[in-house]
């Protein structure tokens, strides 16, 4: 068969355009598992927003958020979000996280809980991290204090 | 060579063979009618997955990855993992005997791609192993050697993997044509089949961590379709369907005859053989199940239709194991794999045509001239070194006579029996209204069909065999 090569150049073209076309959203390779602190769903959000307005916590800068800058580590890319009552650093979760592979995903995942509560307590930035997921630690802290400073806090 | 002959017991089953009336078209099955659409279907379709590989790549990818340390390498790592991976799974899927390519694009078509291709897929596995190890050690600020560490002893599968690289690379060495040369035709076909493991070794490292897999569930099944599919496509054809066929027709070995110097004829008897699909022209390969060739099947053609009980294979001894048939005993139980082969009377495009062999290349020609269709008028031409060499010439006679066509016979040496434009337009003035059909050594092939091209041929009414020696 003289059309062969032919053929096959045509079914690559094909597919790689098939491929593409179906494909429109850029590939978000992972989002951690709901309930692991990071990545709320957005009706978890709302409700936190009824809860709080249910305490009844007063005032118009009582309950604020602000987005940390997207920090790229060695394994991956990630943005941390940050509640604030007041002063009080009351949630922080990571919305976006992209790793490369199986391995980093785990670790992020393990990490990314005992960050919050690092946080949570240390009520800043200024955390120890969390061994073996250093990289991971350091983007974490980096973008939350960006996302801290947006809201004018230490 | 010596030549042990054996006889058999009561009767001669070589001669109920040759007694038949040739003319009239042998009872059973023919091998069924390429499909050239289908063919072109299947080609159609590894060309999209070719395509989709190459994008799925890329759409896993985003500007932030690209831009971070390492991030090149490991693109391109990924990259040359999933074209080199699905390379792979093509050469394996053009040796796998699939009926629709098989019966188009012929097993040595469909072979020499797969030794053309054979270079890519080995050479992109090396590459995207270095280019990950590279990239990784550049997003973990640690040395290619640390990280080769962490990678093969931290990551999921990955230690597998690289030991199926590792067969991989054996597999590509010893097929260097340098190296094959030296090494005994079982021992490289023996090492061929590690590929298959190599493979189903470095599979599972793919989905746990290939990055257009791991979160994408539709392309972790599409992928296993496609492998498993693959698998079962290769036990089928490869290993089931030859089992059924051999348990089938139960050849038995019925008969060795010398049929000239150093080419015996072996006689099989079996069952059913009215239902093997086999057209003339075509070759199966064989195993005799007897104490030091079992474990060897060899390609040898068919020198006759089937004319149940009995099916014939004509051979020169050249190898060891076409030597080794002249001592084979009646009896010995035959299994079978096939029929291959595009040299069949469904290539022709013409109503007439010209067979040409060479040496052993007339059992082709043979079995080709029984099954041509009425009209074609055969113009046969065969050549041999010598008279005696000239083996089932009466059968070819005897064919060509009642075919209405003619037979020409070139003996000695190549000086002696030229085969040129003027010898070739002298015995046949039509020659460019006729397809031709070449069967011979790898040489005398070659220099036919220019020769037949150079006289305005087209190459779609050529069809040509060549013997590997």
């Amino acid at each position: 068969m003289k059309r062969a090569p032919l053929l096959v150049l045509a079914g690559t073209v094909a597919g790689f355009t098939g491929v593409l076309i179906f494909h429109t959203r850029p590939a978000t390779l992972m989002q951690p598992a709901a309930g692991t602190g990071a990545n709320p769903s957005r009706s978890a959000t709302a409700t936190a927003t009824a809860t709080a307005g249910n305490r009844g916590v007063a005032g118009p800068r009582a309950l604020r958020r602000a987005m940390g800058a997207s920090e790229q580590f060695g394994y991956g890319v990630l943005d941390v979000k940050v509640t604030v009552h007041g002063t009080r650093i009351t949630n922080v979760s990571v919305p976006t996280l992209e790793v490369a592979e199986y391995t980093s995903q785990q670790i992020c995942e393990q990490a990314i809980p005992l960050l919050r509560t690092e946080v949570l307590t240390a009520q800043s930035a200024r955390i120890d991290g969390v061994s073996g997921a250093t990289y991971t630690s350091e983007a974490y802290a980096a973008s939350l204090q960006a996302a801290l400073d947006a809201l004018r806090m230490k | 060579m010596l030549m042990a002959m054996t006889a058999g017991p009561d009767r001669k089953p070589g001669s109920i063979l040759a007694a038949r009336p040739p003319t009239r078209r042998a009872p059973g099955r023919r091998s069924p009618v390429p499909r050239p659409a289908y063919a072109g279907a299947v080609l159609l379709v590894a060309g999209a997955g070719l395509g989709a590989v190459c994008a799925l790549t890329i759409t896993a990818e985003t500007a932030g990855q690209i831009t971070a340390p390492g991030g090149l390498a490991t693109f391109a790592g990924n990259a040359t993992g999933m074209v080199g991976t699905y390379l792979a799974l093509m050469m394996v899927l053009l040796v796998s005997r699939i009926p629709v390519t098989e019966r188009v694009l012929g097993q040595d078509g469909l072979l020499r791609w797969h030794r053309r291709l054979a270079p890519w897929p080995i050479s992109l596995l090396v590459a995207h192993a270095v280019l990950i190890d590279i990239g990784y050690a550049q997003a973990a600020r640690s040395g290619p050697w640390h990280e080769a560490d962490m990678l093969l002893f931290h990551y999921p599968d990955v230690l597998i993997a690289t030991i199926g690289l590792a067969l991989i690379c054996v597999v590509g060495v010893i097929s260097i044509r340098a190296i094959r040369r030296r090494v005994r035709r079982e021992v490289w076909w023996t090492v061929h089949l590690w590929l298959y493991l190599a493979l189903a070794l470095s599979f599972a490292h793919v989905l746990a961590l290939g990055q257009s897999f791991v979160g994408h569930p539709l392309v972790q099944v599409v992928w296993s379709v496609a492998w498993a599919g693959t698998a079962g496509l290769v036990l089928v054809y490869r290993f089931g369907l030859p089992v059924l066929r051999s348990v089938r027709h139960r050849l038995r070995v019925a008969e060795v005859r010398p049929e000239g110097p150093g080419v015996v004829s072996v006689i099989c008897r079996g069952e059913h053989l009215d239902r093997l699909p086999i057209s003339g022209g075509q070759f199966l390969f064989w195993r005799f199940l007897t104490r030091g060739m079992w474990w060897q099947a060899h390609p040898y053609t068919v020198s006759a239709l089937p004319a149940p009980p009995y099916l014939r294979l004509t051979v020169k001894g050249v190898g060891d194991h076409s030597a080794a048939l002249a001592r084979l005993k009646p009896g010995t139980l035959v299994a079978i794999e096939g029929p291959y082969g595009v040299f069949t009377r469904h290539a022709q495009r013409r109503p007439r045509v010209l067979l040409m062999a060479a040496g052993i290349g007339v059992t082709s020609v043979r079995a080709l001239l029984e099954d041509l269709p009425r009209g074609a008028k055969p113009v046969v031409v065969l050549r041999a070194a010598q008279r005696d060499d000239l083996v089932l010439e009466p059968e070819v006679a005897d064919l060509v006579k009642r075919r209405g066509g003619q037979l020409h016979e070139l003996t000695g040496s190549r000086e002696q029996a030229v085969i040129d434009q003027y010898s070739l337009r002298r015995l046949v003035p039509d020659l460019s209204d006729r397809d031709v059909y070449v069967c011979g050594p790898e040489g005398f092939v070659t220099e036919i069909v220019e020769l037949v091209r150079w006289l305005g041929v087209p190459d779609e009414a050529i069809h040509h065999e060549a013997y590997a020696l």
